[in-house]
């Protein structure tokens, strides 16, 4: 039992899950049990949206340092007005808003990586410069104007079923799946291994350049699979509806147990860090703390969180 | 009273031709200088400018009016933008700042230029420039008032606040607490940034909707009923007197709502046409007329029997508008 508990706390994702226990305990403290089940679907409902894209972020992040996917918000944002623009509210347009959606997220990935592998822009130049292309096109095309969703796509992302999120069933499915991808097949071992060390990688034969090329077209694709179901869940695009996702997606891989430095991924911990981060805010709100505490709060339980995990162990 | 001077305004804005063409100002080049372009309220700002603008350059009132927006909303951008256009040589800039006095160097600079410097809504402090202000205060105690008049009872209010940091979230914020000491028999049990954007807005409510008691109203900041609107009926509590911000999405929730079950609020903002009346204070200022340094633009306010008439005119997506005329910005001026 002692061996089975010992080899859970080497974990480092653990952590970003007893933070999150410890915040909703607080929670609930505070209000006297009060409304405790139901902070836990609000939470669900909006960490659903931080994991999909934290998923993508982590396999790029996982790839090696220097690499970071900020075109995020902005990909959220064209994918979500894009689609919903498209449908304009019918629900047998749902396919070809889908499509839509899906092609963006295509487009912006094979647009970043041609930034990074063509013209040899780092990543994070890259993907901030391309992420200006992308808003100013959301914005040409949008006006931000905001569509209503169709009804049905409306109703499947707010549909629950014993107060769970149907959506968040679905996303921790797709997370499963891919801890899978990333612990068990080739593609997901060969992140990791460029991650550790993209020259040893190369000479052992792993097409770096491939596998470096999906990996940004992934995180894109995720991105604008999280505009589509975003735009449906809260009533329509908006231009500005990604800007929160870009440090939450980086946050949610960090303190979900990722190395930062690359060539450590994790699934598990980003979901237990995306629920963390949601409570964290419900929690500074319900004590009612004031904007600028509540942002130094949330600075120092991040840092906290990420200390008591271990940090970055060296790997050499 | 104030409702009805809007919409003479909208009216006067739509129906009267601009005057003909001062020939003092014809060969001014006037700028606008705007931090952010995100949102659908900057976004509505941008396109009035253009449509009034164009109109006046067309009638030859003023040689160009170019507008500039920054891609970051970042102080330092912004005020190498103002150098920028010093060098080009504008008469005049317009500037919805990132900033209230962190810009006032390069706001100093242009005023030593010779050039004339008038701040909208992000308005700047720096003393040579002309400001045009909102009285965000009372766009806060107005909705306490109208909550005091429709609820004799009072109840719990939950209040929802903008970007924290920023001037004008202070100053509503204030308002509604002043509204609220005014009137006692309310309560604000709960306080989240929503960030003036719905999503946002969505988010915060429904994290802490599950911590409080029954919420008769909700008091907002504009951009954020909607999404308020989202997260109680997601948890599935009744839908509480929501004051809206003028967003074409919340009105026509609004609507939605008075013809299904008879619901009653009240919308307030600024019309983000107030930056085509800093356009014509700049020009009036360039046309040598006397303007006073701080100016207070009135706000636009949409009630139960306005509502319809709003709505129709508000295109999807937008924010309830109106475009300013010289005349307008004459009455402004005028203290009227």
């Amino acid at each position: 039992m002692t061996a089975i508990a010992k080899s859970i706390f080497k974990q480092r994702w653990i952590w970003s899950y007893l933070g999150m226990i410890a915040v909703w305990l607080a929670t609930v403290t505070f209000t006297g049990g009060k409304g405790g089940a139901e902070i836990i679907t609000a939470a669900l409902s909006f960490a659903t949206f931080t994991v999909i894209v934290g998923i993508g972020q982590m396999f790029v992040i996982t790839t090696g340092p220097g690499n970071v996917d900020l075109s995020i918000p902005a990909t959220i944002a064209l994918s979500g007005a894009v689609a919903m623009k498209l449908m304009g509210g019918d629900n047998s347009m749902l396919l070809i808003g889908i499509a839509a959606s899906l092609a963006c997220g295509l487009a912006v990935g094979l647009f970043n990586y041609m930034l990074i592998r063509i013209l040899r822009i780092p990543p994070i130049i890259a993907t901030l410069s391309s992420s200006f292309l992308v808003l100013s096109t959301a914005i040409s095309y949008g006006r931000g104007l905001k569509v209503k969703p169709p009804q049905l796509l409306a109703d499947f992302t707010t549909m629950q079923i014993m107060h769970v999120p149907v959506l968040a069933i679905f996303v921790v499915a797709l997370a499963a799946f891919m801890a899978v991808v990333l612990n068990r097949t080739i593609y997901g071992r060969s992140v990791s291994a460029i991650g550790q060390n993209m020259r040893a990688a190369a000479l052992a034969g792993i097409n770096v350049e491939r596998i470096r090329f999906r990996t940004y077209v992934m995180s894109a694709v995720l991105a604008s699979i999280c505009g589509f179901l975003l735009a449906g869940f809260s009533g329509g695009a908006s231009l500005n509806m990604g800007e929160e996702y870009l440090l939450a997606s980086i946050a949610v891989v960090v303190i979900g147990g990722t190395s930062v430095a690359g060539g450590q991924g994790n699934v598990a911990g980003i979901w237990g860090a995306a629920i963390f981060m949601f409570l964290l805010v419900t929690m500074l709100n319900t004590f009612g703390t004031s904007a600028g505490i509540r942002l130094i709060m949330t600075g120092l339980i991040i840092v906290a969180i990420i200390t008591i995990a271990g940090g970055d162990k060296p790997q050499r | 009273m104030l409702k009805k001077t809007m919409i003479a305004l909208a009216t006067a804005a739509v129906t009267l031709a601009v005057l003909p063409a001062q020939a003092d100002t014809s060969g001014k080049k006037i700028a606008l200088s705007n931090n952010y372009a995100g949102n659908s309220w900057r976004q509505a700002m941008l396109k009035s400018w253009e449509k009034v603008t164009s109109k006046a350059v067309a009638d030859g009132v003023v040689a160009e009016a170019p507008a500039f927006t920054t891609a970051e909303n970042q102080v330092t951008e912004q005020a190498a933008q103002i150098q920028n256009l010093i060098l080009q040589g504008y008469d005049a800039i317009v500037i919805n700042a990132a900033s209230p006095d962190a810009l006032n160097g390069a706001v100093k600079q242009a005023c030593d230029a010779g050039i004339v410097v008038v701040s909208f809504d992000g308005i700047v402090t720096e003393p040579c420039a002309y400001r045009i202000a909102v009285d965000f205060k009372k766009m806060g105690a107005v909705q306490v008032d109208y909550l005091a008049d429709k609820m004799a009872d009072g109840g719990n209010l939950l209040e929802i606040r903008g970007l924290a940091g920023v001037f004008v979230d202070d100053e509503i914020s204030a308002g509604i607490h002043q509204g609220v000491e005014k009137h006692p028999q309310f309560k604000i049990v709960g306080s989240v940034h929503g960030d003036w954007a719905q999503d946002v807005a969505q988010k915060a409510v429904a994290g802490i909707l599950p911590s409080l008691p029954e919420v008769k109203a909700v008091v907002t900041q504009g951009g954020d009923g909607y999404g308020a609107a989202q997260a109680f009926k997601a948890a599935g509590r009744p839908t509480p007197l929501i004051i809206m911000g003028n967003r074409q999405d919340e009105l026509a929730w609004w609507k939605e709502q008075k013809d299904a079950n008879g619901y009653e609020t009240m919308s307030v903002s600024i019309a983000p046409g107030v930056s085509t009346l800093a356009f014509w204070v700049a020009q009036m200022i360039l046309d040598g007329q006397k303007v006073p340094q701080d100016l207070t633009v009135p706000f636009l306010q949409i009630n139960q029997d306005t509502l319809e008439e709003s709505l129709a005119t508000t295109e999807a997506g937008g924010v309830a508008n109106v475009e300013y005329s010289l005349e307008d910005a004459q009455a402004v001026v005028a203290g009227k």
